[in-house]
């Protein structure tokens, strides 16, 4: 699905990711501590960043794509969203998934608005489709984040932290539609919830130092004396439950 | 549309109907040579401001971006002073030498800003409005140098320039205008989307696919070129790029990409109340319109700061 080689990301002077090379089959869950850059890997997937090296998805590389067509391929979810139009709603908002598939200039088509439709159902938020986006709830927000990725229909979505601003309530709906999407859709999560990588249960890349370290095996990742030398925290069992 | 048949028949010399209707009698001509190109300039000149202001405070997602705030119709002010100045005020190539300097000095301005811009490290919107500011006080220092150099004729003509004005006498100058606005309108409705996109964030439009560095400068040269046009007849008109785009959006509380018309009309209506405002005050002379501009415009900007709305 995607493969990075030799992947190098600086921000100004400084290195952030060093020489990484790594292959991703279907799922991915990207570790890490504050810093490491996760997120920098993964908006040089979407194309947002400079960087040295390659990275090629369904063996092309994403600097031959296409803009509008590597949206069809691969989109980010990032943890906030700051919005500078106070009067978007709901609807219009997810309707700019569709973007992608518009002829320019014209309008959005029916078959646009269905899908819309659709994934307001699918995420049970039809009665948020009125609403402004900035007086959303960060679980809100998130949901309706998703809802546009789907009408985007890009073939893998990268979750930035989906769950960092949310209670336990709000983190086990969003867990449970991320492992649904799963089922169809390449996954890639950034997080810092092990509750939610132990639940979505992907294979792990823990980023330190500017390296990646893949763990393709759960038990290898998720035992004490891992977790311990990676978080350098000791890590009693797990709490909470996404089930 | 009342207001619009209504306005031509407010100003000094008051008209009627009946005298208009005879051709080549005085009524009729300063009807038609003054009175109706003038509401048509005024229209067209309110259409650009609001507009250029909707799109660069979309484009940079700062609700004090405007032309006038960066900067941009100082630079015309100083252009059209320079052309004073060097005794140009006649006509070169069939174009006033004040309004070619003023073009010229617009442009200047919109040219050192995207190129400084490019230097800016961090937050772009708020370094970008502090650069326009800084550029005209150091126009204005200029403007002064040439004030105090000049004599007593080229002040008065400079300074009636400087203070923005609508008057024209004949049906050209509203013709640009009117090119100039429709082609504002329609190249920002055609990127209506895009447009919307870009006022979510940078990183949410070139998600979808959006080049939104190229798509910045073609709006930004096109709604510059207008504004330069506008600016360089006219003079500087400020606020009304402020003012206008906020108060359509709170009358019709929707996204950008259903603003534009709604923020077109407003604008072009509004500066045509202005200048009616104006010619009904004063029946010997008139008070310039960026003077009244301004005077309802500043306490609005504080408003905007207090607010929050930056």
């Amino acid at each position: 699905m995607i493969r990075c080689e030799s992947l190098t990301c600086k921000y100004d002077d400084k290195i952030i990711l060093d020489d990484i090379s790594l292959h991703i089959k279907h799922h991915l869950t990207l570790l890490g501590s504050n810093g490491s850059g996760k997120s920098t890997l993964a908006k040089a997937m979407c194309n947002l960043i400079e960087y040295k090296g390659r990275i090629y998805i369904d063996d092309k590389n994403i600097k031959d794509i296409r803009a509008k067509e590597l949206a069809k391929l691969i989109t980010y979810i990032p943890t906030k969203l700051q919005v500078y139009d106070p009067y978007i709603t709901v609807y219009e908002f997810i309707l700019l998934g569709r973007f992608v598939y518009k002829e320019s200039f014209f309008d959005y088509s029916k078959e646009d608005y269905e899908e819309v439709d659709n994934a307001l159902t699918l995420l049970s938020c039809e009665h948020l489709k009125n609403h402004n986006i900035s007086s959303l709830s960060s679980g809100e927000t998130q949901l309706i984040l998703i809802a546009q990725a789907l009408t985007q229909k890009s073939k893998i979505i990268i979750f930035d932290e989906p769950t960092a601003n949310l209670d336990p309530y709000n983190s086990k709906i969003i867990a449970q539609h991320i492992k649904k999407l799963k089922e169809s859709l390449g996954v890639i999560l950034i997080t810092h919830d092990l509750h939610l990588a132990s639940y979505i249960d992907s294979p792990t890349l823990f980023i330190a130092d500017k390296r990646a370290v893949y763990y393709e095996d759960r038990e290898k990742f998720f035992n004490e004396d891992t977790l311990k030398k990676l978080y350098g925290v000791t890590f009693k069992a797990l709490m909470v439950s996404y089930e | 549309m009342s207001l619009f048949v209504t306005a031509p028949f407010i100003g000094s010399a008051s008209l009627h109907v009946s005298d208009i209707l005879h051709f080549d009698t005085l009524s009729s001509r300063i009807f038609f040579e003054l009175r109706v190109p003038r509401v048509m300039f005024a229209f067209f000149a309110g259409v650009i401001l609001s507009l250029s202001g909707l799109l660069f405070q979309s484009l940079f997602r700062n609700a004090l971006m405007t032309p006038y705030t960066l900067g941009i119709s100082s630079g015309a002010v100083l252009g059209a002073g320079l052309a004073i100045k060097l005794g140009m005020a006649s006509l070169a190539f069939g174009i006033a030498a004040i309004s070619m300097f003023g073009f010229f000095g617009a442009m200047l301005t919109i040219f050192l800003l995207i190129t400084l811009a490019g230097f800016i490290r961090g937050e772009q919107s708020i370094s970008l409005l502090l650069l326009g500011i800084a550029l005209s006080l150091f126009y204005t220092s200029c403007l002064m140098i040439i004030f105090y150099l000049g004599d007593s004729m080229q002040n008065d003509m400079l300074l009636r320039f400087t203070m923005g004005s609508l008057s024209v006498v004949s049906w050209e100058s509203p013709a640009f205008v009117g090119v100039a606005s429709l082609v504002l309108f329609a190249v920002m409705y055609a990127y209506r989307f895009e447009l919307q996109l870009i006022s979510i964030s940078d990183e949410s439009a070139r998600l979808k696919g959006v080049d939104t560095k190229h798509l910045t400068l073609i709006l930004l040269v096109v709604s510059s070129v207008a504004i330069a046009i506008l600016v360089s007849i006219s003079g500087p008109i400020g606020f009304i790029g402020l003012i206008v785009p906020h108060i359509v959006a709170k009358l019709y509380p929707s996204s950008i990409n259903r603003r534009i018309l709604k923020t077109a009309f407003f604008g072009g209506f509004f500066l045509v109340f202005c200048d009616m405002l104006v010619r009904m005050m004063l029946t010997q002379s008139e008070l310039p319109i960026g003077i009244v501009t301004s005077i309802i415009g500043g306490p609005f900007f504080i408003y905007l700061i207090i607010r929050g709305r930056i």
